[in-house]
């Protein structure tokens, strides 16, 4: 525990600065006094500058500064008159040492661009740090909430989240250790609004976490959700992960293999509706084509399986309670292929077939381009192209399966989409998007992005499918040194009945 | 004399210290050593832990001075002005700003209108804590001010958990770090996306 007239914390460099007369209670019992304290949480390095003093039980020690570790034995004793000596943390009897400068390094810091500003701190070595109470400095004034817990443990499971994306979602820390972490989340998202969820995680380096929540909205229903993860050995991870709401639960466990650069996967879903698959899939590495371009193979065998059959169109659908089938998809990618101007282009190209064991297959063709090209120096314009087309075929029995609406299909603003007659099982999906990058200061800080998105699909009508036309700005910018801001705002315009759309997304940073 | 003094000490170069103590006629320069006080000098100026400026005089007896922006870092002061002194000198200087920058290469297969985000304990590993610049189809960059010294763990997203890089093997990788050194440059190459197999 730290206790001092100020504490300034800055989260890039894990430095925890504490002046004007502080206290330091270490695990072990010993306390530690000084007029300035030091504390680097990447190496766990405790400075104590100024009259420090340490004393565990009975012994004491006493220096103009002391050098020691959070959970180490090392304790260097500088004296400006003596010099450097050394002893325990027991502190028995110093003797002379070396004057290691790397043991007294106290950093210069600009107490302006402190992160967090505190009197109080607990720290858990390797795990977090919890400031009571906290303030975030700006330029305007501080923010000060009452207590604050800073997670810097770097283990892959605590970015584990079950948690469903959102348009803003601010944690707070509630309890940590280096193996776990219970969170507040404050949420806002389009639809649901806002919402506060609570979030646990338990982690075992990046070998392992177990992640469970419960996201509540003030409108809406709660979604309960969990994933976990296992790494087991250099080759094999298992996982699995489900959600559960008033309207049913959804559950999966895979289990994925490495052979080289080749891969094999396995996967169970199973859905509250009794709906259910398998899949196992075997996938072979990239591999050279011709010109840099290189492809890529993955066949898949499985089944999908519903109570009281799949096929509910069919006279007998409960003989196909479940449906076995097997698929192949070839990808291929090019190089990126520098033009002149500056221009880079590529482009992928996905070819998949998936055979039932019934006559049915469905087939499904990919392609995407993208070209970037500069502007200015600062100043970037991209373009791309995503296309998709999918066939879901039954041989001699699609009208069975996709049959002619007798009533015209309405969209969500009660419009009749007549053009829905047409659709007897083959989609298509397609978008171009151009977008314009501006990185004054190469990027440092500050980005400005606009967008322009146009789809052309098939089924899409009026609000039914993808909105056909979009646009987008975002802008990422620190108005502080110490609190960056990115903020984005999208229009879809002329879809489902409304001339414009908008939706933020906004995203604080340190 | 008095002030000849004053004036030549006034002149003289400043040096940027962090002082760790100040007792008698010895003061204690972090990742430096021990200098001596100039005749008439005292302590008072100096609270441990927050930078100064000294200036050095002709015996290399140490006044303390106000904080100016020109004041060169205490590495610079003379070995000899020290009475006692390590082996070797640690520049702490952690209020300069340095860039540093981030590339990323993605596979082919990353859905082309994707963007792509790092995520770092400074969020709680936000999955979407900043997002990068693109600079082709394959390459997005990002450009950090960090503070001198740092040391940030990252790991690349799509804006969500599920879709947090993976390594070759399929398995989360271990977090990469950006350092907070002048021009630091860090490349990562990711094999795989969690939500692309």
């Amino acid at each position: 525990m730290l206790d001092g007239g100020a504490i300034v914390f800055f989260s890039d460099t894990l430095a925890l600065v504490a002046r004007d007369g502080v206290t330091l209670t270490f695990a072990d019992g010993t306390r530690a006094h000084a007029d300035a304290a030091y504390i680097d949480l990447k190496s766990d390095r405790v400075v104590l500058a100024g009259h420090a003093r340490l004393a565990r039980r009975a012994a004491t020690a006493a220096a103009d500064a002391i050098a020691l570790d959070l959970d180490g034995d090392r304790v260097d004793l500088l004296d400006a008159a003596s010099g450097v000596s050394r002893t325990t943390r027991a502190l028995g009897a110093a003797t002379a040492a070396e004057f290691d400068a790397a043991r007294f390094a106290f950093p210069d810091v600009d107490d302006r661009n402190a992160f967090i500003k505190s009197k109080h701190a607990t720290i858990t070595p390797h795990a977090d740090v919890r400031f009571t109470p906290a303030s975030f400095p700006t330029s305007v004034g501080g923010v000060p909430v009452p207590s604050y817990l800073y997670t810097y443990a770097t283990g892959a499971g605590f970015a584990a989240s079950s948690l469903s994306g959102a348009t803003f979602d601010q944690p707070y820390g509630l309890w940590g250790s280096p193996t776990s972490l219970t969170a507040l989340h404050a949420r806002w998202d389009d639809g649901p609004g806002a919402a506060l969820a609570l979030q646990q995680q338990i982690v075992s380096g990046d070998d392992a976490y177990v992640s469970a929540s419960i996201d509540a909205p003030f409108r809406g229903y709660a979604v309960r959700s969990f994933t976990a993860y296992k790494r087991l050995g250099a080759r094999y991870t298992a996982s699995a992960d489900g959600s559960a709401t008033i309207y049913g639960s959804f559950a999966h466990a895979g289990l994925t293999a490495a052979f080289g650069l080749a891969g094999a996967a396995l996967d169970y879903r199973r859905s509250s509706t009794g709906f259910s698959t398998l899949d196992a899939s075997l996938r072979t590495p990239d591999r050279p084509l011709f010109g840099g371009a290189t492809w890529r193979l993955k066949g898949i065998v499985g089944f999908d399986s519903l109570r009281g059959g799949l096929l509910n169109q069919l006279p007998d659908a409960r003989r196909y309670a479940t449906v076995w089938r097997h698929g192949l998809d070839l990808q291929v990618a090019s190089p990126l292929i520098h033009a002149p101007l500056g221009t880079t282009l590529s482009s992928t190209f996905d070819l998949q077939r998936t055979w039932y064991a019934f006559p049915h297959h469905y087939d499904q063709l990919g392609a995407s381009a993208s070209a970037s090209r500069p502007l200015l120096r600062n100043v970037m314009l991209f373009a791309g192209y995503q296309g998709q087309w999918s066939s879901d075929v039954f041989p001699n029995a699609q009208t069975v399966f996709y049959p002619t609406p007798a009533t015209p299909l309405l969209t969500p603003d009660g419009t009749p989409y007549y053009g829905y007659t047409a659709f007897s099982g083959a989609r298509t999906f397609r978008s171009q998007n151009v977008d314009l990058q501006f990185t004054p200061n190469r990027g440092a800080s500050t980005a400005f992005r606009l967008s322009v998105i146009h789809t052309a699909d098939f089924p899409q009508f009026n609000g039914y499918g993808r909105p056909q036309w979009e646009a987008r700005a975002d802008a990422r910018f620190r108005p502080f040194p110490n609190v960056g801001i990115d903020v984005g705002r999208v229009y879809d315009f002329a879809w489902g009945g409304t001339r414009w759309q908008p939706r933020w997304s906004f995203a604080i940073t340190p | 004399m008095t002030h000849a003094l004053i004036a030549a000490v006034t002149a003289a170069i400043l040096f940027r210290i962090v002082p760790l103590a100040c007792e008698g006629d010895r003061l204690v320069v972090a990742g430096a050593g021990v200098l001596r006080l100039a005749a008439g000098t005292s302590c008072a100026a100096v609270s441990p832990g927050r930078a100064i400026a000294i200036a050095l005089d002709a015996d290399n007896r140490a006044t303390p001075q106000k904080l100016t922006t020109d004041a060169l870092p205490a590495a610079k002061i003379p070995r000899a002005a020290y009475v006692l002194a390590p082996a070797a000198a640690t520049d702490a200087d952690e209020t300069q700003l340095v860039t540093s920058t981030i590339d990323v290469t993605v596979p082919p297969r990353t859905p082309p209108g994707d963007d792509v985000y790092i995520s770092t304990e400074r969020s709680s590993w936000s999955p979407s804590e900043v997002r990068m610049d693109r600079v082709d189809a394959r390459h997005f960059r990002l450009v950090l001010q960090l503070h001198r010294g740092a040391r940030v763990a990252f790991r690349v997203t799509r804006g969500s958990f599920g879709t947090t890089e993976r390594n070759a093997a399929r398995a989360l990788p271990a977090a990469h770090v950006a350092l907070g050194e002048p021009d630091a440059h860090v490349a990562v190459v990711v094999a795989a996306w969690g939500d692309i197999d």
